[in-house]
């Protein structure tokens, strides 16, 4: 399938193939994160590939240079006025502004996703911990029904299509991925596992649940990619992770890996090099050239 | 395209291509001799990087040299889009290529600059760029252009930090200094394709240093080879030229005077072997392709616009480099004039360069990049200020001054303001005030703007000075960014004198002494001034640069320039002078405002600014009142014979649609409004009734030359064992002691005359007569007009 030469080395799509394992930033459009703006066109430099969320992804103008993921807005299900419905049998996301009520069908998220995407992730449903098990064992059949809607339904046969996995314990997870054993799917991806990652070891065990049950398929983890945690799931045999942390550590001064050192009031264009030197660091990159006095000068750096 | 295998490589070319240094990833600093293969290296580098899809920007500091690079290389990377930046685009004419498509980027320094100040417009391509080359790196060291280039560099950099520096230069004293300061490497070679001896010949007296010359070019011909002479001056060249002419030798000369057509006519000559010699002056030492198997230095000194000074290692090497032809010489020669005394010339052949010092450790400069950075957004805090100068070569050179007090100080004079913000946590924020934002927008340096804000800005509190044309010109010419400033000759005094006599301003009317009042400047830096003002002003009256060149000994690019630079500093007047807070007043109140006192001073700025724009003089300029009438079509009207506003509402209509570009719809229209225009306004508008400059020459006992004696003033004279050298002047001198008289080897003293080293000498002798009459020269300066000698005689410095 999607997975070329030794299993899980790379990953092929229509904007050239993602070497394994990935840490794929995220990137976001408009006008909400200005930092985004200027980081964005050294992704290319940094990174094999950009995640954007369905979200971001529609107010995008121009493509950046690199394959973009793009996964299936099912995370606003977590949003106070979203709900989750079953329409035919698929889960349906409606979300109700002062103004609208917007739905979010399967159909519309893989749509979308063949005009746009390199790789596409199903529509999804987190289980939060405190979501009670009714809602969470239907969430879940939803997860797993639109996942089979979208692989029966693909039309771009060069967009990998990876299937999401919710659950609220190892077992629930683990049953989750089995329900996709034996489809066509070219890779699986873990979901909600933000809220949990306090829980480190409970992570690692659904991970490994999950790896065992689809032990060929590129596995990628959603959200997790901290500093320290990234190495440890790749470790585990995650093959991909998206994650914002390089620049939200930048924008708030930070530099990865130094959990101590802040600069204090950063520019614009020293929040743009310490995002790039995260990335870098994130990626296990070589750093931009100059950016050393940024990493060296301990002069910088409040401790 | 220039793939390494088409040429034969040269052993640095070689060592510099197997050693990987272009493609490191490195910045690297690059030090070769002149013509030794340094475009090739840059392409090399420039080619991968294109290949890698990345841009690549390539500075130099000659806008000629840019348009030559840029027509080759348009064929050297036919695949990538080559885009020429420079000051003649951009404003009135749009870019060959705009920014977005061009690949590779040739700019010049300030053109960078600007490109980082306004980097938010310039986002989409800035991240692309992956190589920057900057040709001639030593220019960081030069006053003024310096700054900004290095300036572009620190703001390039933290915008890119991804970007590669391949810095090229064949004279640099810190090579190593300069490639720790971009944390990259460096190399040098001093392998030549040809090799080049340094030969000193002395002469005793300067009058026969022309003969010495004839004999070292004769020798140079007979064996077949070619020769280059460097003097100090253009007039120096053209003379020298013919007297070589007249004794029989195919002599030409060089100087930026000429015109491209001429000049190519001119190298093609000389490359084709018709012409043997050509003299020329150090103009476009940079980039000047012209070798020759002999280059003589025949003038070891330069006029700084103020002295004469001693050529710097850097300068004699970049002209001595030129020495020996490809393929045509075995080897080349650099010959140096100097006197028989002055054994320092020595120093230059052993190629000791000066060390590039960083341009940002002066105040003003500095001043100007911490405004950028403000006004750019990159740095708003002090504490960003402090880290984004912190690696600045100034810094790396422990050169950098007080970052908190030039803010201080630019606060102070209100170019900015500290305010505190909400939410970040009481650092205060430095935001450029509108004074602040004129000096960025038009790249002017703040003391600029504080200077023409004060003659200029809109005051009600005080009347509004009556300032004439040539007034608006001397202010603007004072300031800093008055570029060039062109200086002023000894023997031109009593012609200036002639052309102020028939100027109207009110700042040069008045006793010498209340002049001076209304000048920061003084001395021979004033006198420059004036000239400069007069020559733009005179170029609003012909629009024509070869005749206003030809007439102040200038050269055309030289008055082509200063009407840009004083169309920048014109823009920032007229910004200060309209009152603040309002928007430009509409065409109509516009017209309205002028109806019946004479134009009030933003009005005459306005005018000014479109006059030295476009080379329009002040009844020409009228015609611009009618709406939608552009400078440049008034320029048109005026060579049809339509000179003015009157002219325009008396001319028929089918007459004008004749003049190209105009429908006669328009001519109609223009035709009806001009005639309405004049019952309100006259064409004479800015015609000039006020004060005409006194200006002369103060009168002095004839027994000993005043002028020979004030010259003397300026001269150095040191003792030696045998005599006294006399340095200073056009040449350095030796005096001689008889038993009771002082003789000397120059022409004037030939001719029977007290010459100023002699007067020198005396007066270092403390020669109680000499001493006594320099006391009463001190005195004399209380004319009631302005002296333009005592000017003279006042001396350098500002
Ligand atoms: N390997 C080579 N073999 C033959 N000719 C060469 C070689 N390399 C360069 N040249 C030629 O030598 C001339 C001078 O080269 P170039 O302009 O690059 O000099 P440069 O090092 O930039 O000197 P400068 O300091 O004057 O700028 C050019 O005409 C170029 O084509
Ligand atoms: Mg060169």
């Amino acid at each position: 399938m999607m997975v070329s030469g030794k299993l899980h080395t790379s990953l092929n799509t229509a904007h050239g193939a993602i070497r394994l394992p990935a840490y794929v930033p995220v990137t976001t459009f408009g006008a909400k994160y200005p930092l985004d703006d200027l980081v964005r066109p050294y992704l290319p430099r940094l990174a094999q590939a950009a995640m954007v969320s369905f979200h971001y992804a529609r107010q995008m103008t121009e493509r950046p240079a690199l394959p973009l993921f793009v996964d299936s807005g099912g995370f606003a299900s977590l949003f106070q006025n979203a709900t989750v419905l079953m329409v035919g049998g698929l889960g349906v996301l409606k979300t109700k502004t002062e103004a609208s009520t917007e739905t979010l069908h399967p159909r519309d998220v893989l749509e979308f996703q063949e005009k746009h995407a390199d790789v596409a992730f199903s529509l999804d449903f987190p289980i939060p911990p405190s979501m009670s098990s009714h809602e969470g064992r239907r969430r879940l059949g939803l997860t797993v029904a639109n996942a089979r809607w979208a692989i029966e339904n693909r039309r771009r046969k060069d967009m990998p299509i990876f299937a999401c996995v919710q659950g609220w314990d190892v077992d629930s997870y683990a049953q989750c991925v089995e329900a996709y054993a034996g489809l066509p799917f070219d890779g699986i991806a873990i979901g909600g596992l933000v809220p949990r990652v306090h829980d480190l070891a409970n992570v690692l065990r659904i991970v490994k649940a999950v790896r065992a049950v689809v032990p060929n398929k590129p596995l990628h983890v959603f959200g997790l990619g901290k500093p320290g945690i990234v190495e440890v799931l790749f470790k585990h045999g995650v093959h991909s992770v998206d994650s914002s942390s390089y620049v939200k550590l930048a924008a708030d001064g930070r530099l990865w890996g130094h959990p101590t050192m802040k600069l204090e009031d950063a520019s614009p264009a020293e929040r743009l090099n310490l995002a790039l030197c995260n990335l870098a660091t994130a990626a296990q990159r070589a750093l931009p050239l100059s950016t050393s006095h940024l990493l060296f000068s301990s002069r910088l750096w409040e401790q | 395209m220039p793939e390494p295998l088409e040429i034969e490589l040269n052993p640095a070319q070689r060592e510099i291509v197997e050693r990987g240094l272009l493609t490191s990833g490195f910045s690297c600093v690059l030090q070769m001799p002149t013509g030794a293969g340094k475009t090739w290296l840059a392409e090399q580098a420039i080619l991968a990087t294109l290949r890698n899809g990345q841009r690549a920007v390539y500075i130099t500091p000659l806008r000629a040299l840019a348009n030559e690079l840029v027509e080759k290389w348009r064929q050297t990377f036919e695949e990538f889009e080559v885009g020429v930046f420079t000051g003649e685009y951009g404003q009135r004419q749009a870019y060959p290529v705009p920014f977005s498509r061009a690949r590779l980027l040739v700019m010049t320094p300030e053109r960078l600059d600007a490109c980082t100040r306004h980097w938010r417009s310039h986002w989409g391509w800035l991240p692309d760029v992956g190589l920057l080359v900057v040709d001639e790196l030593h220019l960081l060291g030069e006053a003024r252009r310096g700054p900004r280039l290095e300036g572009a560099i620190l703001r390039v950099r933290r915008l890119n930090p991804f970007l590669q520096i391949l810095g090229l230069s064949a004279t640099l004293g810190n090579r190593s200094e300069l490639a720790d300061w971009l944390a990259g490497v460096h190399y040098e070679s001093d392998w030549r394709a040809i090799p080049v001896s340094w030969r000193c010949v002395r002469y005793e007296r300067a009058a026969d240093k022309p003969r010495i010359l004839r004999e070292q070019i004769e020798r140079c011909i007979a064996g077949g080879g070619q020769s280059l002479v460097f003097v100090q001056s253009r007039r120096r060249a053209e003379d020298l030229a013919l007297e070589l002419a007249e004794s029989g030798l195919a002599a030409g000369h060089h100087h930026a005077g000429l015109d491209s057509e001429d000049r190519r006519r001119l190298e093609h000559e000389y490359r084709s072997g018709g012409i043997r010699v050509l003299v020329s002056t150090g103009t476009l030492e940079m980039g000047l392709n012209l070798p020759a198997r002999q280059v003589i230095l025949y003038d070891l000194q330069s006029f700084d616009g103020n002295d004469f000074v001693p050529l710097s290692t850097n300068t004699v090497w970049q002209r001595a480099g030129r020495a020996g032809r490809r393929g045509l010489d075995t080897h080349g020669e650099a010959v140096l004039l100097a006197p028989s005394w002055d054994r320092s010339a020595e120093r230059y052949a052993r190629g000791r360069f000066d060390r590039v010092l960083s341009g940002l450790s002066d105040k003003h400069f500095l001043a100007e990049q911490v405004l950028a950075e403000v006004w750019s957004g990159l740095a708003r805090t002090r504490s960003q200020l402090k880290r984004a100068l912190q690696v600045s070569l100034a810094a790396h050179q422990n050169r950098l001054p007080s970052v908190d007090r030039i803010v201080d100080e630019m606060v102070e004079a209100g170019m900015m303001v500290e305010v505190n913000q909400d939410g970040l946590r009481n650092t205060p924020v430095l935001k450029e005030t509108r004074l602040g934002r004129i000096a960025v927008r038009q790249m002017l340096t703040p003391s600029t703007v504080v200077s023409l804000a004060k003659a200029f800005g809109a005051n009600p509190e005080r009347p509004e000075p009556a300032f004439t044309f040539l007034d608006i010109l001397l202010v603007c010419a004072q300031t800093d960014d008055c570029e060039p400033l062109i200086p002023v000759d000894f023997e031109e005094l009593e012609d200036l004198g002639a052309r102020l006599v028939r100027e109207h301003s009110t700042l040069l009317s008045g006793a010498h002494p209340v002049v001076m009042e209304r000048f920061q400047t003084r001395g021979r830096r004033l006198l420059a001034v004036i000239k400069t003002a007069l020559i733009a002003r005179q170029w609003t009256r012909t629009g024509d640069t070869d005749p206003v060149a030809k007439s102040f000994g200038c050269y055309a690019f030289e008055v082509r320039r200063l009407s840009e630079s004083f169309g920048r500093l014109l823009s920032a007047a007229t910004a200060l002078a309209a009152p603040s807070g309002e928007k430009d007043a509409s065409d109509d109140e516009y017209v309205r405002a002028l109806l019946d006192e004479g134009p009030p001073l933003l009005e005459r700025i306005k005018a000014l600014a479109s006059m030295i724009g476009n080379g329009l003089d002040e009844q020409t300029v009228t015609l611009t009142f009618i709406p939608g009438l552009g400078a440049k079509l008034a320029r048109r009207l005026r060579d049809a014979g339509i000179t003015d506003i009157e002219e325009l509402a008396l001319v028929e209509s089918d007459e004008l649609a004749k003049v190209r570009g105009l429908s006669r719809d328009r001519a109609s229209r223009w035709v009806g409004e001009a005639a309405n225009l004049i019952r309100r306004r006259s064409a004479l508008t800015f015609r000039e009734f006020s004060t005409k400059v006194q200006a002369s020459v103060s009168t002095w006992p004839a027994n000993i030359d005043q002028y020979r004696l004030r010259r003397a003033l300026d001269l150095t004279v040191r003792r030696r064992s045998d005599c006294y050298l006399v340095s200073g002047g056009l040449e350095p001198h030796r005096v001689r002691m008889d038993s009771v008289k002082l003789s000397c080897d120059c022409a004037d003293f030939a001719k029977g005359e007290n010459c100023k080293h002699v007067l020198a000498t005396s007066l270092k002798r403390r020669d109680p007569v000499v001493v006594s009459l320099v006391e009463r020269l001190k005195t004399v300066a209380t004319s009631s007009e302005l002296d333009l000698f005592q000017l003279w005689f006042d001396g350098g410095r500002r």
